[in-house]
């Protein structure tokens, strides 16, 4: 009578276990993706000119024949 | 007698101011030129000389002096024309890109690569330039 009632306890009991080791394998497999999360990567490309910033390429259009003679007033500079 | 001395005076000191600003002109006229000639200094599309490899101070130091004519005559036209200075500087390199980078000088897109102009092929406009 004791012999059945041993081995549910123990089937219980690593039953138990082998949750426990589940849930720790998920936990395991979850870990990756979160790392991926907050991973910070150095940029690839290179240091560009600070250029398409402040600029309405209307307004550089534009001012086309402005720096036309703003080149022919200055010579030398340009 | 003394009104005429005057006058041959001011007409003198007209004439020597007019030379030497000619003279002055002509020391300058291809000052930027020059530097783009050596193959040391390059155009940029953002509307200013910049050093294409390592140069010695004194290339440095001209085109230094060159950027801040630049940048003076760009702050000038842009409080005239209600733009940024940015703006005046990137509509002028159109027109240095266009105009002004000689058969195997140097220009930079802003892609930040340092090309050379490749004998009389034409140089291409920064994406700005519309």
């Amino acid at each position: 009578m004791m012999q059945p009632n041993l081995t549910r306890e123990r089937r219980n009991a690593s039953l138990g276990r082998m949750a426990s080791l589940r849930s720790a394998l998920a936990a395991a497999a979850a870990l990756p993706a979160l790392t991926g999360c907050v991973q910070v990567t150095a940029p690839e490309r290179p240091i560009e000119i600070n250029l398409n910033i402040n600029i309405r390429q209307e307004v550089v259009v534009r001012l086309q024949e402005d720096v036309r003679e703003l080149i022919q007033q200055n010579p030398g500079v340009f | 007698m003394t009104r005429r001395m005057k006058l041959m005076v001011a007409a003198g000191l007209g004439l020597a101011a007019l030379a030497g600003s000619s003279a002055y002109a002509y020391g300058m006229q291809d000052a930027a030129g020059e530097l783009r000639s050596t193959g040391q200094v390059g155009e940029q599309a953002d509307g200013y000389l910049g050093l294409v490899g390592s140069a010695p101070a004194a290339v440095r130091a001209r085109m230094d002096a060159i950027n801040i004519q630049r940048r003076a005559a760009y702050t000038q036209l842009a409080s005239q024309r209600n733009a940024t200075i940015e703006e005046v500087a990137a509509a002028t390199a159109c027109q240095i890109f266009a105009n002004r980078v000689g058969p195997g000088q140097y220009y930079r897109l802003p892609d930040g690569v340092w090309r050379q102009r490749n004998g009389n092929e034409p140089v291409p406009r920064p994406d700005h330039c519309g």
